[in-house]
């Protein structure tokens, strides 16, 4: 490795405060154009209506930006926080920390929650939330020493590029002999050159004696990162029990936490086995369901789909321990060790790749028409180390193979690269090029939104066969699933906040396959429930997966099995252990909501927020194209006669194409009617003046924003 | 002999998964079962022969990611 250097630009001595039921009482503010430090308050205001994590986040950076900021602006702020059960130890998945900021693909606000230990060593180092603005001429090395009570920018030259070794190289620097003690941030070369920069964020595996990592994927927030010249953000705590956290009632916390604890132990592995495989499991699961999308989700099913299952990686990853936060009893975590590359800077040898995870696989493999593990392996591995969002890089490269295969750009455009789907070699060739910023890897590396753009101007490509075709909406690339036989999961991409990610609502089984919302009334109410209760975790800096992918026995004896309310009322007890703060499962949902209305204010401010950017590319909703329709023509030429009373004799596949989309676009429509009025927006999708008022955020900016747009207040 | 979810029980020659689901409550809730390490789908659930002294899971609600 080459010689690095690190100076110290400024030094901020502090007192750490001790943390009371949850809360550190104060964030930290870095401006690194004049490498200013400071702390501001947390009041009692932000607790009471933003809770911590995500809320904490949203308000700082409402506050950081104005209504033309872009993304790479100096005010546009990186916040990074954990929320007050944070860092516990006891409770199943609560070491999860929240990053948000004005995203390079959408222009507004995107969120992320990542695993890894530095939103807990953050807060116990006395910062509830982190906030980094300004641009750095310089490479700067943020460290925050919860031991030695100080932050310190660094001015650093000479470390490496990639995420894989500078995370390796930070650890040990700032280690002094216990590098569990250390959690990293960074980012690598692939955020610098495309749009679809991830964070990467460490623990440390005492097993295997290294650096881990998760990513804070979506949205391009590893582009800010590096835009601002940060090459990494160093958190240094000590130790962690479950006094560390100061709750209020440990001796409650620790029997609601060994109760979750204990069944996770117990039934994981009669249920989906995700402590030893991850999700990896679902591969299967949803080929079989035609829901695993295959090049660039024309299908949801391929024969060769086992190849890259969970049958395959059981075999392939590490067995052991693979908690991304302490004493986290699912575990899912998942990686491959002695990983050999066959390409790239890291070609011949081994590596250790952490992951893959389902969305990966889905992403670099079936959705490019890939089955080969190791090829996604290897994906998975640059993805990471260059700082870029698998699922973005996934959907992006997809976009472009179907593009190709259909002549709307060719060789001369590639710039003589082969694009077709299943070509794993030109896969793993635009990773590359997208790290490089070179080639046409730099054009895909701008996501589906440009490409569309780009391909039309410069390639006189159709523009509407596109718009039908490419998975975005918002700017932001899809997730990972089908959605043509699933409305409640059109309106679940298509209704989230930040653009089609699959953290708000996950709906397809329980309205496709269980058929528990026949009606618009109750996928609307789907719509509210669900978002409002996943948006709960990332308040609190939780994960989301203890609470429905492992559920108890009887909960199929339950009113409404698919909440798993058992759990969710575990976790109302949990809130008021650690918080002293009493509340109920319903008390979740109002925290929730007024956190979620705001961040639909929040994006009114940028510029979207509106009904027109609920909108959704044909793809997601039915069949573009023949091949399509007729692979599937039983299915469509079914709902056509028994559901929408159409006599399809004599009828060309296209003509049948263009009455289905007739259908199901104004059945998307109508969703989206029933859901505003759930949600109590106006039809426009706006938060009424009721609404705000009712959830305490009828701030003076709010309203004012209300009034511009056309609500009465 | 088989278990599922960990009990005991009776098993006969050709036995389908959707044989077995017809001796449970609520079976409708059932997408996915587990025989040992092997996730098999609804849509298999009637042509899938429970091979003697499996161990059956039958998997709850499948919630995504």
């Amino acid at each position: 490795m080459k010689e690095y250097k690190m100076e110290p630009l400024n030094t901020f001595n502090y007192d750490r405060p001790v943390i009371e039921k949850g809360y550190a009482n104060q964030t930290l503010c870095i401006d690194i154009s004049d490498f200013v430090i400071s702390v501001k308050p947390v009041t009692e205001k932000m607790k009471n209506v933003f809770i911590g994590g995500k809320g904490f986040d949203l308000w700082l950076l409402w506050n950081a930006v104005n209504n033309t900021t872009k993304w790479n602006d100096p005010e546009n702020a990186i916040c990074i926080a954990s929320g007050p059960m944070g860092g516990t130890p006891v409770y199943p998945g609560s070491g999860k920390s929240i990053v948000t900021t004005i995203s390079p693909l959408t222009g507004s606000v995107i969120d992320s929650n990542v695993g890894g230990y530095f939103g807990p060593y953050l807060k116990f180092s006395g910062f509830d939330a982190l906030e980094v603005t300004g641009k750095s001429l310089k490479d700067v090395v943020i460290f925050i020493d919860g031991i030695d009570e100080k932050v310190q920018i660094f001015k650093a030259s000479g470390l490496p590029d990639d995420s894989y070794t500078l995370s390796a190289t930070l650890t040990e620097h700032f280690a002094k002999g216990k590098p569990r003690n250390i959690s990293v941030v960074s980012t690598g070369p692939g955020a610098k050159n495309t749009r679809m920069g991830c964070l990467n964020f460490t623990w440390y595996d005492l097993k295997r004696k290294r650096a881990r990592y998760k990513q804070a994927g979506r949205g391009g927030i590893g582009g800010v990162f590096a835009d601002k010249g940060i090459k990494a953000i160093v958190a240094r705590w000590n130790t962690v029990t479950t006094k560390t956290n100061n709750p209020a009632d440990a001796n409650t916390l620790k029997d609601v936490g060994r109760k979750h604890s204990r069944e996770v132990v117990e039934l994981d592995p009669k249920q989906n086995q995700m402590a030893q495989i991850g999700t990896t499991h679902l591969v299967p699961i949803m080929n079989d369901f035609d829901l695993l999308p295959t090049h660039n989700f024309q299908y949801g099913q391929h024969s060769e789909a086992d190849n890259i299952g969970q049958e395959v990686f059981r075999r392939i990853f590490d067995p052991g321990y693979d908690g991304c936060w302490m004493g986290c009893t699912l575990a899912c975590s998942h990686g491959v060790k002695d990983f050999v590359p066959l390409t790239g800077p890291y070609k011949g040898l081994k590596v250790f790749v952490d992951g893959p995870e389902y969305e990966t696989i889905a992403g670099c493999g079936s959705n490019l028409g890939i089955f080969d593990p190791h090829t996604i392996i290897e994906m998975n591995f640059y993805c990471d180390t260059y700082g870029l969002d698998t699922i973005s890089v996934g959907t992006s490269t997809a976009f472009a193979m179907e593009c190709f295969e259909m002549g709307l750009i060719n060789e001369s455009h590639t710039h003589g690269m082969n694009l077709l789907f299943g070509n794993r070699s030109a896969a793993l060739e635009v990773v590359h090029q997208m790290a490089r910023g070179e080639g046409f890897g730099q054009i895909i590396g701008r996501g589906v939104r440009q490409m569309k753009v780009i391909f039309s101007r410069d390639y006189g490509a159709d523009p509407d066969l596109m718009q039908d075709i490419g998975m975005e909406a918002k700017g932001l690339e899809f997730s990972e699933y089908m959605t043509k036989e699933s409305l409640a999961q059109q309106g679940g991409y298509g209704l989230a906040l930040k653009g089609p990610q699959h953290d708000e609502a996950w709906l397809i089984f329980l309205d496709m396959v269980h058929n528990f919302m026949p009606t618009f009334e109750k996928k609307a109410e789907a719509l509210h429930w669900f978002p409002m209760f996943r948006t709960w975790f990332g308040l609190c800096g939780l994960c989301k997966l203890p609470w429905n992918d492992v559920v108890p026995e009887d909960n199929k004896d339950t009113l409404e099995p698919a909440k798993v309310m058992k759990h969710v009322e575990w976790y109302a007890d949990y809130y008021t252990a650690v918080t002293g703060r009493q509340t109920t499962a319903d008390g979740l949902i109002r925290m929730s909501e007024a956190v979620y209305n705001f961040q639909r204010i929040f994006n009114l401010k940028m510029g979207f927020g509106q009904r027109e950017h609920d909108n959704i590319p044909y793809r997601a909703v039915g069949p573009v194209k023949t091949v399509e329709y007729e692979s599937r023509t039983e299915r469509y030429d079914k709902q056509l006669v028994e559901k929408h009373n159409v006599d399809i004799t004599g009828k060309t596949t296209e003509e049948k194409i263009v009455l289905l989309r007739e259908f199901r676009e104004k059945l998307y429509e109508k969703l989206k009617d029933a859901v505003y009025k759930r949600r109590g927006w106006t039809n426009n999708g706006i938060p009424t003046k009721e609404t705000v008022k009712r959830l305490g955020i009828d701030f003076p900016e709010v309203l004012e924003l209300l009034r511009a747009h056309g609500v009465e207040t | 002999m088989i278990k599922v979810n960990g009990e005991k029980h009776s098993w006969y020659q050709g036995m389908t998964i959707k044989d077995l689901l017809n001796n449970f409550n609520k079976s409708h809730l059932y997408a996915v079962v587990r025989i040992n390490d092997k996730h098999i789908s609804m849509p298999y659930f009637e042509k899938t022969l429970i091979p003697d002294n499996s161990e059956v899971f039958l998997i709850p609600m499948i919630a995504g990611g």
